[in-house]
């Protein structure tokens, strides 16, 4: 990881500077193994977007991601003895967290489903597969870990991934040489292999 | 075998969806780390091409986490994640990428809060107010003025549409030499700033903004020149610059 991303600008409003500087994850996780209010805060700021995209991404719903990203923080601070930082890192707890909350959202859809089904023969209702598939995890992973990548190479990424644009018209939109266009995603790739075996590895509710 | 394929070359077979070479298939026939390397570069190829964009959670859900909490609410706000803010735009607002913040960027940032002081730059005026439905409105426009010593100027208009606040930013007269141009948004408090995206200086860019970025303090438009050396932060060498109205 470098040592450049989570950082200055979202910083908090209402602490001193120097309290406000960077929170390393190591850092979150030790203050909220402590009890401090402020580094669930600081883990909220970090991850949520991560957790928010994976229940969107997983439900379908924005209320229902909603309430699952507000379920896994609050789990995240009753449970934090539970946290084992010797076991992995913070982000791959809070993954597994997530994974369960979704996954009880989506088994108590399928049960309502089923219920209704029951009670008013309706037909054809689809229960949605009940567990969160990794693939589905892996790709919001990925675009949390791009957001993450200093620039040239995160917009030039994004053209290349998102917007489906062929390197040489990358290097003619950025006024850069292909050759560096060309080298920056393999290395973007390559980037990314390297976090998503980092975080994976610290999920261990798989 | 001993020596193994080049990363890079794997990930470029991958991304290319390209065979390798004789030699290269050889090695790969005989050696299952680069089979393996190469068949998770492959898929992980495939997976960057169908990822979501990020997304943010509502303020309110933090204060929901706070209130079930019992926390003392006010003390704690955590600032939205602006990093995931509006994430439908090609080039998405993106603050992460800025590093701990130096004294000498905090000086950057704080000469940029004096001249704004005296009112330089501001030219933008509400043309309209935000839309529900249709295509971005413009809600104003500022002049990127050059600063002194350097050359070109350019517009910054702040466009308000369904999906967020955009910053559409176009420029004339930039030198195109080595290094790229880069737009910065600075926060008026002097200490603060975040990169947008790269400005290609010919056709300009569309950058996504959080709605309540200016309200923030997030005014000052910078548009810098950064050389080719890795380094994510400001480079100093700001050329063009305008500020949004409060």
């Amino acid at each position: 990881m470098h040592g450049h991303h989570g950082s200055s600008f979202a910083r908090l409003r209402v602490v001193t500077s120097n309290e406000a500087g960077l929170q390393s994850p190591a850092d979150i996780a030790k203050g909220l193994a402590e009890g401090r209010e402020q580094s669930l805060a600081d883990a909220y700021r970090r991850w949520s977007g991560f957790v928010f995209t994976l229940a969107l991404r997983a439900l379908g719903d924005r209320a229902d991601a909603e309430d699952v990203t507000q379920q896994v923080f609050v789990s995240a601070w009753r449970g934090r003895a539970n946290f084992d930082p010797s076991n992995g890192q913070l982000g791959g707890w809070l993954t597994g967290i997530a994974r369960h909350r979704i996954a009880d959202r989506i088994a108590a859809r399928n049960r309502d489903l089923r219920n209704a089904e029951a009670a008013g023969g309706l037909l054809q209702l689809q229960t949605s597969p009940d567990r969160l598939d990794q693939d589905t995890v892996d790709k919001v992973l990925l675009a949390d870990e791009l957001a993450r990548i200093d620039d040239p190479r995160r917009t030039i990424l994004r053209l290349a991934f998102y917007e489906d644009q062929t390197y040489p018209a990358i290097a003619e939109q950025l006024e850069l040489p292909l050759g560096t266009v060309k080298s920056h995603v393999r290395r973007g790739l390559l980037q990314l292999r390297d976090r998503l075996k980092e975080v994976k590895g610290d999920d261990t509710s798989r | 075998m001993t020596t193994h394929l080049d990363e890079e070359l794997l990930a470029q077979w991958a991304l290319d969806r390209d065979t390798p070479d004789d030699a290269a298939a050889d090695h790969l026939r005989l050696c299952a780390r680069c089979r393996d390397s190469l068949r998770e570069l492959r898929s992980i190829a495939g997976q960057v091409e169908d990822m979501p964009r990020m997304e943010s959670a509502p303020e309110d859900v933090w204060d929901r986490i706070s209130t079930e909490l019992g926390f003392e609410t006010g003390s704690l706000q955590p600032a939205p994640d602006l990093s995931t803010a509006g994430s439908t735009s090609r080039d998405r607002f993106e603050l992460r990428r800025v590093g701990r913040p130096t004294r000498r960027m905090a000086a950057v940032a704080a000469s940029v809060a004096a001249v704004v002081g005296i009112g330089l730059g501001v030219i933008g005026t509400l043309l309209a107010t935000s839309n529900d439905s249709g295509p971005p409105t413009a809600e104003a426009v500022v002049r990127l003025e050059p600063l002194a010593g350097k050359s070109g100027d350019g517009n910054a208009d702040l466009l308000q549409g369904t999906s967020g606040s955009q910053l559409k930013v176009t420029a004339t007269g930039l030198v195109q030499t080595s290094g790229f141009y880069e737009v910065w948004l600075i926060n008026e408090d002097g200490k603060r700033m975040v990169a947008l995206g790269v400005l290609n200086p010919g056709t300009g860019g569309t950058f996504q903004i959080p709605a309540d970025a200016a309200g923030q303090g997030y005014r000052i438009v910078d548009v810098s020149l950064e050389p080719n050396d890795g380094n994510p932060e400001h480079s100093h060498n700001s050329i063009i610059r305008g500020t949004l109205p409060s």
